[in-house]
């Protein structure tokens, strides 16, 4: 730094400079935005919400013979995902979209055919015509469940209807509130790894920066232009992705600036990883491999395009800690369910440390010759 | 001779075994083309790259324009022009951004259109580097030295790998530079170079300064000796032939 402090010009030259040399390599805009936006268009056709599984909460405040019973009668049904826990938790889950009904077996449960059971379910306003199907599927399941014998096939009547339901307000989550959160996670880690990781090795392998340093200049400019620019050119990324999700479907829960926050640290973190591959490498084919053994297994285990819960619980215990991972749920949690950044502690506490580390590697990695 | 423009005093560099630069010492006047000749390997660049402010001196001192490289590296840089064996530059960029970012990194505005038209880049303004022919690219990059308006310009090997049409034209590039009061100094490893353009020549071999005068002092030194030439020197030569049958014109593509 001079002692008259920061030369604006100098900064801003060399942040307008690298903003072009982004915007106007077609390989870096190709691979940062239209891979993401293409890959987005791929899963939101396929739309992975055709099937007809009932995600059921079950709370039993019964624990007697017959909600034991009833709740061993529903699991045996293909189309019903039972889960069991408290009332609260459940309502919780069924007004943030993860349940389509929640069942709640009452004190003192002893149901007789014909007559009231006391059982009410709570039904998800999201989406009226599935719940429609939904709830007959589900009077038919408990009936054959409390009232039909063993092997029986599930069909007839049982006169009074078992359950009474309870509309509940909540939200319709579709793959689209999944995806976008999870692309943009990939998106900014690719900016990070390849965006930088590539380009700098780009400079350093043709002496492009032997030739910047041939000028006063400082290494400290040019590193956070980069950087500076690399921020921006991130938001802005977001910003098309979410704008393109929003045109899909995607709805926003939680407030922007929230989501600044976590796309700001999580590029921080990419970013440094992808300097410290910048710093190390020699040439593009010494960079390539490590960028890529870094990037895909985030890709397809922190949860981009699929729910982890679908991983084998060993996997899903390790590939929790991987960065993407807690920038991933962070991102739900901010878009899905609004959370604010307090609510955040575990994800930031992870992207946190993770940003320790990265940072420290690419410093002490990164070499400019 | 007044106050030199750059002094080098038993400059070294070693490179793990090898000892690329071992006690290189000269003087440079204001005005002057001087000129590094030798050999692959014997060090040239290196020695220029060390008063340059570009590479560390392991002994010996650098001053340029009274300022002292160890010292103030970016000082230095600040009042000299490099072009550098092999330059690159941003491909993104064309010709006339890549020289106002450059003025920007000394801290000025520059008049873009007036230094290609120096060089004669004038319709070459919105291409980008990558397009332009060897030549073209060898004068893009003196340009790019000279957007400081600087008190020396180094020039490594300007000339390697042009064709004799280009490298002509280039030596009445570096000729008007000299006009308009820049010292130059250059590495070469064309005698013909040295010859034409420098007024002064070392010529360094493994490290070390062999020779150091004109380039007609140094004939007549040899001579002096009782050289003679197993031909009679002939009145023209090969380039000469060449340049008469394919012209004095530059051949660049693009």
């Amino acid at each position: 730094m001079r002692p008259f402090g920061i030369r604006l010009g100098m900064f801003w030259a060399l942040f307008v400079a690298s903003v072009l040399m982004f915007v106007r390599n077609r390989a870096a805009v190709f691979f940062s935005l239209f891979l993401p936006l293409i890959i987005m268009l791929i899963f939101g056709v396929l739309n992975f919400e055709g099937t007809t599984t009932i995600q059921l909460g079950l709370v039993d405040e019964a624990h007697n013979q017959a909600s034991a019973k009833l709740i061993d009668g529903l699991a045996a049904f293909e189309y019903i995902e039972p889960t069991t826990g408290s009332r609260g938790d459940q309502l919780a889950e069924l007004a943030d979209g993860n349940r389509d009904f929640v069942l709640v077996i009452p004190t003192g449960f002893d149901p007789q055919p014909g007559q009231v059971t006391g059982l009410v379910a709570y039904a998800s306003t999201a989406d009226p015509a599935q719940a429609q199907v939904g709830q007959g599927l589900l009077q038919q399941a408990v009936g054959t469940a409390l009232f039909a014998p063993a092997g029986t096939p599930p069909g007839g009547s049982f006169g009074t209807p078992p359950v009474s339901f309870e509309s509940v307000q909540s939200r319709d989550l579709g793959y689209i509130d999944f995806l976008v959160p999870g692309i943009v996670g990939m998106t900014v880690m690719q900016l990070g790894l390849f965006g930088v990781a590539f380009g700098f090795v780009h400079l350093k392998r043709t002496g492009a920066l032997r030739r910047l340093f041939a000028t006063p200049t400082s290494p400290a400019y040019f590193l956070g232009a980069q950087v500076a620019s690399r921020l921006i050119i991130c938001v802005a990324q977001v910003a098309i992705l979410f704008g393109i999700g929003i045109w899909f479907g995607l709805q926003m829960f939680g407030d922007y600036l929230t989501l600044a926050a976590i796309v700001l640290l999580a590029a921080i973190i990419f970013l440094a990883v992808g300097f410290a591959i910048a710093g190390w490498a020699k040439n593009e084919d010494q960079a390539a491999p490590v960028a890529n053994l870094i990037s895909l297994p985030m890709m397809f285990l922190s949860g981009v395009f699929f729910p982890r819960d679908a991983m084998p619980d060993f996997l899903a215990n390790i590939t929790q800690f991987m960065p993407l991972t807690y920038v991933n749920q962070a991102l739900r949690a901010v878009v899905n369910e609004g959370a604010g950044l307090a609510s955040l502690g575990p994800e930031l506490l992870g992207m946190g440390v993770w940003a320790v580390i990265t940072f420290v590697l690419a410093v002490r990695m990164f070499r400019w010759e | 001779m007044t106050t030199p423009i750059v002094a080098a005093r038993d400059l070294r560099k070693r490179y793990g075994a090898l000892q690329a630069v071992d006690g290189v010492s000269f003087e440079i006047a204001e005005g002057e083309v001087f000129g590094i000749l030798g050999p692959n390997g014997a060090g040239k660049t290196t020695t220029l790259e060390m008063i340059e402010g570009m590479r560390p001196i392991d002994s010996g001192s650098a001053v340029v324009d009274g300022i002292d490289v160890t010292v103030d590296p970016r000082g230095v840089k600040a009042r000299i022009g490099i072009q550098l064996q092999a330059s690159s530059f941003f491909d993104e960029l064309n010709l006339v951004e890549l020289l106002e970012l450059f003025g920007h990194l000394y801290d000025r505005q520059v008049d873009a259109a007036a230094l290609l038209a120096d060089v004669e880049l004038t319709e070459k303004a919105r291409t980008q580097v990558r397009t332009l022919s060897g030549g073209q690219k060898q004068r893009f990059s003196i340009a790019s030295a000279l957007v400081n308006e600087p008190r020396v310009l180094f020039l490594d090997e300007p000339t390697t790998g042009l064709d004799p049409q280009a490298r002509h034209h280039l030596w009445g590039l570096v000729r008007q530079i000299r006009d308009r009061g820049h010292t130059v100094v250059l590495t070469t490893h064309y005698m013909e170079e040295a010859e034409e353009l420098c007024d002064r020549v070392a010529i360094m071999d493994r490290g070390v300064i062999v020779a150091l005068d004109t380039p007609q002092r140094l004939v007549d030194a040899l001579l002096g000796r009782g050289f003679t030439k197993e031909r009679v020197e002939r009145l023209a030569n090969l380039e000469d032939v060449f340049l008469d049958l394919t012209g004095h014109g530059l051949r660049e593509e693009g």
